[in-house]
């Protein structure tokens, strides 16, 4: 009778551990995608380099390390989630689009915990952001809300209703469950950033603030830094805004953004240049400010700009045959 | 460290047809003793005007189809070839298919943001070996700085394009078209690093750093034998052009607005080429004089290939890789005369 339990037991026994250890690896392994993986998967970080990719987990993480003795020691502790960078790209349909997308998310691909907001200028989804973001192979969200006409004047401020709309479902889909440590950035789809930039960004507390390259007139503009607090702005142009400081130059906490629900871009009574101004006083101060980029001396975005393409060829009759996507 | 030519080794030769094609001494910073003075003069035609550059151990230089004369050569005049660090092995796992990618640089404000979103699309791609061309005397700190803290397997070579290259001259001496000497100097280099008869499975593709490349690209390239083309956008004034592939998947022609006839017109950034071809024909380049606008690509492509061996990829040429995009040049008038910002300050 005793031979039949022991050896029932030790039958048993590899089973069992087999589901603690199962059970222990999942608790490890971070949230799934909110996008399913698409076909052609791309690589993590390089291959083989020494520069290490900025995704966590894999051969980033350290050892334990080797221990004999007993008691065994613990594990440990579980490393807090990384907080997630929400990029807000405001996007319009013209040639360059899909070529503008694509060179953003290989960009935004090698992040980790990066979760991307893609709003359109339209009045539905199109087919073309569609297809695009569905083989993009990052989490994503796709939305969109048309600029009234009266507003798409030389002048005017521009995505402001595409902010707007990535704000709205920032605070929609966070507003009734505890905030997750989050930072957010609006992305405009034609800069250039570094990686580096993120990795500055993700520590904001409340909002953070660095330089911006080729912006204002100027090789860059930054905000002024004394004893790690901002104390005015090095700018080209109105220097005498409360914060003059560029769309891409700055970064808000999760948190800062749900407790201030009514903070929004304006309008209304919004004079050119003065949209980040508007929004940002609404939930900062110049003394809150926290600055990134070694003080704010370093550049690590770029206010790049396409050039319109040139299609004086493009045949008004006797079209291909097959119609190409671009 | 450079590349310390041994007395014996074999210099720039002056191909045939006096037809100049690499950098001069002074760009290519060649430095070597030289012995007693000789004319020089392209090896192939002793009729030649152009004086080229082809040299051996107590000949000197001269720039390769300048007009200047031949003068005696100092006792002093040194060549240096600069080398890309160490000769590092292309990185590849076993079975696979390296990728070489030239860029070509010269410095401007919107420099290290074309390059950082450039390394941020190669970063990944696997068995990829970066050669970065600057059009500069030397190598610049912030391309190296750069290329180093990418963590991606890269070259760094330079070469600067002479100042009466750039500027526009007369109807006879067209000024050549950008990158072309960057781009020979990386084919000569590939050259160098590789035997002819090797069997290292590569592929050679002209990456201009203001394009735009989908991943899905370097996929497509990487199966070709010979030479692969695909569809360029928002090139010759069109959407995107391509080369037109009848129902047996061969390319007949070209789907362009702009000079159809051109033997290949195709963009740049529309093929790429099987390393062991570079290899075997090695004296093909890229012409640097006497080229219409457009005809650089066939000036190379001619060398190599014919319509009917090209591989058309993307599908049949039928999907956008690759666009051809510019980036505007950034408005930098509250600068002044002088500059204002901190130089020091890098962007």
């Amino acid at each position: 009778m005793k031979s039949v339990l022991f050896s029932r037991f030790f039958i048993l026994l590899p089973w069992i551990l087999i589901v603690i250890i199962m059970l222990d690896v999942d608790t490890r392994r971070p949230a799934p995608p909110l996008t399913s993986r698409p076909y052609f998967a791309p690589y993590p970080g390089g291959r083989g380099g020494a520069r290490l990719p900025l995704r966590r987990g894999g051969p980033g993480r350290g050892r334990e390390p080797h221990n004999e003795s007993w008691p065994r020691p613990r594990p440990p502790p579980p490393e807090p989630p990384l907080p997630t960078i929400y990029a807000i790209t405001p996007t319009y349909s013209r040639p360059v689009q899909k070529a503008e997308l694509t060179r953003l998310a290989n960009t935004f691909r090698q992040v980790a915990q990066l979760h991307w907001i893609l709003v359109e200028d339209a009045a539905a989804r199109s087919e073309l952001v569609s297809r695009f973001l569905a083989r993009a192979g990052l989490p994503s969200t796709h939305l969109h809300v048309p600029t009234p006409r009266r507003y798409k004047r030389p002048g005017l401020p521009r995505a402001t209703e595409q902010r707007n709309a990535g704000l709205a479902w920032l605070r929609q889909r966070h507003g009734h469950q505890r905030a997750q440590p989050g930072v957010l950035f609006f992305a405009d789809d034609d800069n250039t950033y570094s990686l580096e930039l993120f990795q500055e960004m993700r520590t904001t507390r409340k909002v953070s603030v660095w330089p911006v390259g080729l912006v204002g007139g100027r090789r860059y503009e930054r905000p002024l830094v004394e004893n790690g607090k901002v104390v005015g702005w090095y700018t080209g142009w109105r220097a005498d805004r409360p914060f003059a400081i560029d769309m891409a130059g700055f970064a808000v906490s999760l948190q800062v953004i749900l407790s201030n629900p009514k903070a929004v871009f304006k309008r209304r009574g919004s004079q050119p240049g003065m949209q980040e101004s508007d929004f940002l006083r609404q939930i900062t101060t110049v003394e809150e400010l926290e600055p990134k980029a070694n003080n704010c001396t370093k550049v690590l975005v770029w206010h790049t700009r396409t050039e319109k393409v040139n299609l004086a060829n493009e045949p008004k009759y006797h079209l291909d045959t097959v119609t190409i996507e671009v | 460290m450079g590349w310390r030519a041994a007395p014996a080794a074999p210099c720039l030769a002056c191909p045939a047809h006096s037809r100049a094609f690499l950098p001069t001494a002074a760009a290519a910073q060649l430095t070597r003793s030289c012995g007693p003075s000789q004319p020089w003069r392209c090896r192939s035609g002793g009729t030649s005007s152009r004086l080229c550059s082809s040299c051996s151990p107590g000949r000197c230089w001269s720039p390769c189809g300048t007009r200047a004369p031949s003068r005696p050569c100092s006792p002093r005049a040194r060549m240096t070839v600069v080398t890309p660090g160490a000769r590092r092995p292309l990185a590849r796992t076993p079975g696979s298919t390296a990728c070489l990618t030239g860029t070509s640089w010269r410095c401007r404000p919107v420099q290290k943001a074309e390059l950082t979103r450039l390394a941020n699309t190669l970063l990944h791609v696997p068995n990829l070996h970066w050669l970065v061309v600057e059009d500069a005397p030397r190598r610049t700190p912030l391309t190296a700085r750069l290329l180093r803290d990418t963590g991606l397997n890269y070259t760094h070579l330079h070469v600067e394009t002479p100042r009466n290259y750039k500027l526009r001259g007369d109807a006879r001496d067209p000024r050549i078209p950008r990158g072309t000497m960057q781009r020979n100097l990386a084919l000569r280099w590939l050259r160098e690093a590789f035997p002819r008869n090797s069997s290292q499975p590569g592929v050679v593709y002209f990456a201009d750093d203001d394009n735009t490349y989908s991943l899905e690209l370097f996929e497509e390239m990487r199966s070709t034998r010979r030479v692969s083309v695909w569809p360029v956008a928002f090139v010759g004034g069109l959407r995107y052009e391509a080369p037109r592939v009848n129902g047996a998947g061969k390319v007949v022609g070209w789907k362009t607005v702009f000079d159809p006839h051109r033997p290949f017109a195709i963009d740049m950034a529309g093929f790429a080429v099987n390393l062991r071809l570079i290899l075997q024909r090695s004296q093909a380049y890229f012409k640097l004089r006497g080229v219409k606008g457009g005809y650089q690509e066939s000036s190379l492509l001619r060398e190599l290939v014919t319509l009917s061996d090209l591989e058309p990829k993307a599908a049949n040429c039928t999907k956008i890789l690759v666009w051809h995009t510019r980036t505007e040049k950034p408005v930098l008038v509250n600068e002044g005369k002088k500059g204002f910002t901190d130089p020091t300050v890098e962007i």
